[in-house]
């Protein structure tokens, strides 16, 4: 714990409150998430998890209170954010003329990358959608659209990784894989902040838990 | 062991299930189709109003086809009703594959056509229905265009009929041809109606242009229209009969994707949310296809998402056929005497051609997910998917420039005019695209307006008119003779708003600061007195 202390703050939220008309559904909310250090909202269906993780990407307006990635505050049009932080939420889209390839081909390329070729081709075996390569997203299963979907964080540089209920729509097999790269991907430096409602996932890659009470 | 009461099994009337459907649907609805019309009296009103001013258009219309008194613009005339109605046709076709055109629901794929049901029995009516539906929508088309061209009643008459027999026909074919799961022929006849549409096009304006002689072409105008409502009534009696036998035998997921695909189109068209039709059209083509051979990107950064865009022309070229196609019309129009009302027809035309290449800019748009995976602010995002559209409108306008000029017939303009008003056609043909493409739904959070039909967003109002407003704000200028800086100047206008959007999160922002500084300054000025003054107590009498 020391020595995470030591990095550098990567992500600050500091009294983040945000409430849906007469309902709050966080308020108060504070933390730090370092260098190398992941972070994992928990917490009933209804907590809050999600919109926390919203609004810390800018997806959503928090009503008070501030995000900072980085020391820059945090808007969801920002390009230093945009290139800094690395999303899969909910609100996912994919090109419907594009193939699953492509998506990281064009990803990679937009972030700068040159000759992605080797990057995209490992991802792409990592997520184990070789065999769909040329499938368009619509004919994916859930359950690839969601490898599809992790494979885009992946492809791209980042120092903040926010991921909402990874582990869904994931076999046993993806699960544990997810974990592995998780791990390897902290012990790169990275930061990340996830909702789970997966134990294992969350052991695997030794996350500190922030329990969300909900909405009042 | 076999439950008892399952091995009784007796006939099914389908028909009295029809009958049950028909009751428990009824018996649901809280409102006649009467009173719904009533409640509904401002959309009726807006219908009335919206058509009177069409009636009226076509009027006018009509009278200047009417004044054309030159060898070319009666050989436009004569022939724009076979363009129209071969166009007609191609698009009956379009739509019967699209759908079915036999469908069914999902939930009576799965509730009665998995059952010992006698699916002729139950989907007769169904196509008949559609039949029915394709001969009045066919003739109202057909009508309309032979209005349009100056036409007396009795050829008005004639084309309706040719329009309704003939869509009605093609209907009875393309279901005769779905009962024996066939695809093909449907699609070669759609292909050979739709290059009969465009050459009748071309013949149009090489005989208005006086570079060929079509006087005994034109001699046939009505004679054809009897030919096409002969064959399509032949085609219902035939391919209906054919059609009818074979309902039987339709696969149940022929007859329930289409069903599927029409009831996700009606929650969008009631929404009137055009744009999401489209995407739901997209979807349902990209998962028939499935598969594509990948191709890796070229360029890096905001050029790779230009090049993306250049490397789809190459994947789909059907669109660039498409837009090549519609140069025609600039020409067309000009050569039926309409020179005025060029620019807003013929940017009509390119705003329905363009969107097909903005798929990009459609996805990146309407959700922000993959548009936050981006290293870019959204502006140049928008930007970098316009090039290539952009590229695209300006050859289109370069094609266009010509038949401004009047080499085709119609109206003579100098080539400064002319080149003004191809521009300014084509930069509002490529601004109504973007617009169409990536206007925000109508906000259901916001404030709900009260109407006799229910309370709607007031955004829902305007969905009818997107692209077609920015289409009227540049054009009009040019229609009424006024200089064209004005539409130049409305046209940079429009392209800094739908390029930048009005950024809402700084608006916010912006709004949040404002109300803080104000709350400082009051306890500012608060700030002085000691204590807050006491308030003062009022006994009221009871």
């Amino acid at each position: 714990m020391a020595d995470v202390a030591k990095k550098d703050v990567v992500l600050q939220v500091d009294n983040l409150k945000k409430a849906y008309g007469p309902v709050t559904i966080i308020e108060n909310f504070s933390m730090k998430v370092h260098a190398g250090e992941a972070v994992a909202l928990t917490g009933r269906n209804g907590a809050g998890k999600s919109t926390v993780l919203r609004c810390l990407v800018g997806a959503d307006r928090p009503d008070e209170g501030t995000v900072t990635v980085n020391g820059t505050k945090v808007t969801e049009t920002n390009p230093v954010i945009r290139r800094t932080v690395a999303t899969v939420i909910d609100d996912l889209d994919f090109f419907p003329d594009l193939s699953v390839v492509e998506h990281l081909d064009l990803l990679a390329r937009a972030h700068g990358l040159h000759n992605p070729d080797d990057l995209v081709d490992e991802v792409l075996e990592e997520v184990q959608l070789v065999p769909q390569a040329g499938q368009l997203p619509s004919t994916l299963s859930s359950g690839q659209r969601r490898r599809l979907a992790l494979a885009t964080a992946f492809v791209r540089p980042r120092q903040l990784l926010v991921l909402d209920e990874p582990e869904q729509r994931l076999d046993v097999e993806g699960v544990a894989w997810l974990g592995e790269r998780l791990k390897a991907e902290l012990a790169g430096g990275l930061a990340i902040v996830l909702a789970s409602h997966e134990p294992s996932l969350l052991q695997a890659i030794g996350a500190r838990e922030l329990r969300l009470s909900g909405a009042r | 062991m076999m439950d008892p009461r399952l091995t009784e099994v007796g006939v099914v009337d389908e028909k009295q299930l029809k009958l049950l459907m028909r009751d428990w649907r009824r018996g649901r609805a809280d409102r006649s189709l009467w009173q719904a019309l009533s409640d509904g009296y401002v959309m009726v009103f807006s219908i009335v109003v919206i058509g009177a001013m069409m009636v009226s258009s076509i009027l006018q219309a009509q009278q200047t086809a009417s004044i054309c008194e030159t060898a070319g613009c009666v050989a436009a005339r004569g022939l724009l009703p076979w363009a129209s109605v071969a166009g007609i046709l191609a698009f009956t076709l379009v739509v019967a594959r699209l759908f079915g055109p036999v469908v069914a629901s999902s939930a009576e794929g799965f509730w009665l056509m998995d059952g010992p049901t006698d699916r002729r029995r139950i989907l007769a009516g169904r196509l008949v229905g559609g039949i029915a539906a394709a001969a009045v929508l066919g003739a109202a088309a057909g009508a309309l265009i032979a209005s349009l061209t100056g036409s007396g009643a009795s050829e008005i008459g004639i084309w309706a009929l040719a329009g309704g027999l003939g869509a009605a026909g093609l209907i009875a074919f393309a279901a005769a041809e779905q009962g024996v799961d066939r695809h093909w022929i449907v699609t070669g006849v759609q292909w050979i109606i739709g290059a009969a549409a465009i050459a009748t096009m071309v013949l149009l304006v090489s005989g208005a242009a006086g570079w060929m002689d079509l006087g005994g072409l034109t001699l046939l105008a009505v004679e054809l229209a009897y030919i096409i409502a002969g064959v399509g009534l032949l085609l219902i009696v035939v391919a209906g009969m054919l059609a009818f036998h074979r309902l039987r035998n339709i696969r149940r997921q022929r007859l329930t994707s289409g069903g599927s695909l029409l009831s996700g189109l009606q929650g969008a068209a009631f929404a009137l949310e055009f744009a999401l039709i489209r995407d739901i059209l997209v979807e349902a083509k990209a998962k028939k296809r499935g598969h594509v051979r990948p191709t890796r990107g070229t360029g890096s950064g905001l050029g790779a998402l230009v090049m993306r865009d250049v490397q789809r022309l190459w994947r789909q070229p059907m669109p660039l056929i498409t837009l090549v196609a519609t140069i025609i019309v600039p020409y067309a129009v000009q050569a039926l005497g309409l020179a005025m009302l060029n620019p807003p027809i013929s940017a009509l035309v390119l705003l329905a051609a363009l969107v097909p290449f903005m798929n990009s800019l459609r996805v990146l748009t309407r959700t922000k997910g993959l548009q936050r995976c981006l290293p870019f602010d959204p502006g140049q995002i928008k930007q970098a998917a316009m090039i290539v559209p952009a590229v695209l409108a300006l050859l289109w306008t370069i094609g266009a420039f010509p038949a401004f000029l009047g080499v085709a017939g119609g109206v003579a303009s100098d080539p400064v005019t002319a080149a003004s008003s191809a521009l300014v056609t084509g930069i509002a043909g490529l601004l109504a695209a973007v617009r169409w493409v990536s206007a925000k739904p109508a906000d259901y959070s916001g404030p709900i307006v009260a109407t006799g039909i229910g309370a709607m967003p007031p955004g829902l109002m305007f969905s009818l008119l997107r692209g077609v407003d920015i289409v009227a704000l540049v054009t009009l200028p040019i229609v009424f003779n006024w200089p064209v800086w004005i539409s130049l100047i409305i046209a940079v206008i429009a392209f800094m708003i739908l390029r930048s959007g009005l950024d809402r999160d700084s608006m916010l922002e912006q709004q949040a600061k404002q109300k803080k500084q104000l709350e400082a300054e009051k306890a500012r000025r608060s700030g002085g007195a000691a204590a807050p003054a006491k308030k003062i107590q009022v006994q009221r009498k009871r």
